[in-house]
């Protein structure tokens, strides 16, 4: 293993680390249930996983592969409201995505 | 008691952790391949998802090291990407309603990536119970299919694929499915503004300024009009 790329990997896997576990050891105690902190954290979870799925959409958008992406959408919505399953959902998606891919390639 | 309590915890997080193995192994066998294809050994490829364990970081070290880039650029690029994971723990422990992490928190923290994050809030908005072993359970299996598919692409080499184009174009939206159906899992009607702030901050400032800047502006710019909402709806 070549030392430039296993201290890149160091470095960066220990900022990782302190950006997800230290922030756990702030005093959530403290915090007001109603205060604007406590509404800022309970409101980003939903804001980071819209941003992350409009955030992995748009590279399909500029690549060209609307129509499989469209797809692969259409069939998580279809199969999460009657199922409410995320796997099933996820697997729909996936399968529809490479179909679409497949019949316009 | 305390023994099978918490065995049964730990089977419950694997549970909820399934549609993330099933979404990250295709995803890391993927980045093992491109791995190699980078240039990067197997055994650099495996050590990179063990210690960093950050799928978009992963990607772009690779990108970084193929293209030379110096060793502190790639770490500042890399490290800002990574920056949004400070908001995770805190939003975790308060939906979970928890004033203090569970035991382990140091360790298992680094397992909270945003598919493991979204699945947990997912799991407590279902009315899960957020306990040390529930989190042990849903980061380990996650982590697991994370580091094992990463070695079955790197050592499957960057031909791997080649052959079948459809099933790595399907393999390759199992993420943005499974961010998908979680975003459908989690969300209420309350929170269509935060959603839809969230949507347009990622899109403006990806093509203003750069993609990383719009996962951090959407998801900032969402919380803060959640914040704002919220706020309004409490008083």
């Amino acid at each position: 293993m070549r030392p430039e790329i296993f201290a890149l990997i160091a470095v960066v896997g220990a900022f990782v680390w302190a950006f997800r576990a230290l922030p756990m050891r702030l005093d959530m105690a403290k915090m007001p249930e109603k205060g604007a902190l406590a509404r800022f954290f309970a409101a980003t979870g939903v804001a980071a996983i819209a941003t992350l799925f409009a955030a992995s959409m748009l590279p399909e958008f500029a690549g060209g592969r609307t129509v499989p992406a469209l797809l692969g959408s259409a069939a998580v919505l279809a199969l999460y409201l009657p199922s409410r399953s995320v796997v099933l959902a996820t697997l729909a998606g996936a399968i529809a995505y490479g179909a679409g891919f497949a019949l316009l390639a | 008691m305390a023994q099978e309590l918490g065995a049964q915890d730990i089977r419950r997080g694997a549970v909820v952790g399934l549609p993330i193995m099933l979404g990250y192994f295709p995803i890391a066998f993927s980045f093992g391949v491109a791995a190699t294809k980078a240039g990067l050994s197997p055994i650099e490829a495996v050590v990179m998802s063990l210690l960093m364990y950050s799928g978009a970081a992963q990607f772009m070290a690779i990108a970084l090291v193929a293209a030379g880039a110096g060793f502190w650029l790639s770490v500042a690029t890399l490290v800002g990407m990574s920056l949004r994971h400070v908001l995770y723990g805190p939003s975790l422990l308060r939906a979970g309603g928890q004033s203090v992490p569970p035991k382990g928190a140091l360790l298992w923290g680094f397992g909270l990536t945003d598919e493991v994050f979204g699945a947990g809030l997912g799991a407590i908005a279902r009315g899960q119970a957020m306990t040390g072993a529930f989190i042990w359970g849903l980061t380990l299996v996650s982590y697991a299919a994370w580091v094992g598919g990463t070695a079955v692409g790197a050592l499957a080499g960057a031909s791997a694929l080649a052959a079948w184009p459809s099933v790595d174009a399907g393999l390759s939206f199992m993420l943005t499915a499974l961010f998908l159906a979680l975003l459908l899992s989690i969300m209420q009607r309350a929170q269509l503004p935060v959603i839809a702030v969230a949507l347009v901050g990622t899109v403006a400032c990806s093509f203003v300024i750069s993609p990383t800047a719009g996962i951090m502006a959407g998801m900032i710019l969402g919380a803060l009009v959640g914040t704002v909402v919220g706020g309004r709806d409490a008083a």
